[in-house]
């Protein structure tokens, strides 16, 4: 069946490749359609869908890695841990995944508090943000945003896949409901 | 609610070292009494927050700073709630003084949820694995031509790896001169390229090998020599700047 043979040269290039393949990328390596790559590519991530390694897409590519239900298992494997992520670091990160580009006073005004130096160079040496640029303000301070890495490591095809981006409440949409909620309370009885 | 009661007392205590700034703590105050964080009682929550404050004889100095503008704020907002409100919108409303600090609560509000959101996917490297090494992919050829600062770092870190060293953490006392290395650089450049692997070699120890990178950065900055790289993971090429020269 050409179609099997197809899913199952995808599965080998997959698996020899040290980087998420993209669609394109298979397309033309097997030297074949866009609609049967997707095809044999759901074939295959169905195959795998209850199995100790799972295909999965990630930052525009697809990628075996293994399912997250052995996690502590194959930690087994090594002797150091993981590091855990501090509140500082994890709430950066997620600042600068939905409002990039941002800048630090952009972030250091959201969160209330300084950041530290510490939490962007933890967040540059992990690979996860980078300087996009320079806003054109006094001070020309550094505008950062995400990158593939981060998108890879979170397991995310794209910044869309972030979780609840629909229902993130802008600046505006913020004040407009303050404002329609402070106009129904009573006032305090100070 | 009888919790309101403007004392401190019925609190458990809170350690502010487990709060990530004067926005957290005061959401900590609003969401664990149950308060409509529309109707903020600000005399309560600031005698509340001021108390939290004063049971922190030390504050840590980075971030006392910020909790003092809250209290500040806070203290100022109190004041404002007894006066009569000469501020007016547009339309000739009263607008309410608290409305600001409400906005700014939850907008962080929102970001500290993402942030736990963001925390439980499942993460390369902590909870699903891929293939770290690929031996086989070492011989490839790869587009991206572009030398610039990080991959230098890159290379410098992949350097220091290979002899076991680690910089971070360390301050070195300056006994090596950046100078006399940059000299010494220029010096071997004289015969003409030379791969950025190949100058580290032979450096004896991790405080040369820091000296000749600054050292090398010093140049390139003057731009006394040219880094190029031909391709991701090739090696790192130093050229002597003819034109520094002519």
């Amino acid at each position: 069946m050409p179609e099997q043979r197809l899913a199952y040269q995808i599965e080998a290039l997959i698996l020899a490749a040290d980087t998420p393949l993209s669609v394109r990328k298979l397309c033309t390596l097997c030297a074949s359609e866009q609609e049967h790559v997707i095809r044999a590519l759901r074939m295959l991530e169905q195959h795998y869908a209850n199995r100790g390694i799972r295909l999965r897409q990630v930052a525009g590519g697809w990628q075996f890695h293994t399912a997250a239900e052995h996690a502590e298992l194959v930690r087994g494997l090594w002797q150091t841990q993981p590091p855990k992520l501090s509140r500082a670091v994890l709430e950066t990160l997620a600042i600068i995944a939905y409002r990039q580009p941002t800048t630090r006073s952009e972030i250091e005004a959201l969160r209330g508090v300084k950041t530290s130096s510490s939490v962007i160079s933890t967040l540059l040496e992990r690979g996860w943000i980078k300087v996009l640029g320079r806003k054109e303000v006094p001070g020309r301070p550094h505008l950062f945003g995400t990158t593939p890495q981060f998108l890879s490591d979170f397991g995310l095809n794209s910044l869309q896949d972030l979780p609840d981006t629909a229902q993130l409440l802008s600046e505006e949409e913020i004040k407009q409901i303050v404002r329609a909620n402070s106009e129904d309370t009573p006032d305090e009885q100070a | 609610m009888a919790v309101l009661a403007p004392s401190s007392g019925f609190l458990p205590s809170i350690r502010l070292n487990n709060f990530e700034g004067p926005l957290d703590v005061l959401l900590h105050l609003i969401r664990s009494q149950k308060i409509d964080i529309f109707d903020i009682p600000i005399s309560t929550i600031t005698s509340q927050y001021l108390a939290i404050l004063d049971a922190h004889e030390q504050l840590n100095l980075e971030v006392a700073g910020d909790y003092l503008v809250m209290a500040s704020t806070l203290t100022q907002l109190k004041s404002r709630m007894l006066l009569p409100r000469p501020d007016l919108d547009e339309e000739g409303n009263e607008i309410d003084p608290r409305n600001e600090l409400v906005s700014q609560l939850i907008a962080y509000e929102q970001y500290r949820a993402l942030a736990e959101e963001l925390d439980e996917l499942p993460r390369t490297g902590r909870d699903v694995f891929t293939r770290p090494v690929f031996p086989e992919a070492a011989g490839v050829q790869r587009p991206l031509p572009e030398a610039d600062l990080e991959a230098l770092l890159l290379a410098f870190r992949r350097v220091l790896a290979r002899i076991g060293g680690e910089i971070r953490h360390h301050i070195l006392a300056d006994t090596m001169s950046v100078r006399e290395q940059m000299g010494v650089v220029l010096d071997r450049l004289r015969q003409g390229s030379m791969q950025l692997d190949e100058l580290l070699r032979d450096q004896p120890g991790k405080e040369a090998l820091v000296t000749t990178v600054l050292a090398l950065l010093e140049l390139w900055r003057q731009r006394l020599v040219l880094i190029m790289q031909q391709s991701l993971y090739d090696s790192i090429i130093i050229l002597p700047n003819g034109e520094a020269h002519a």
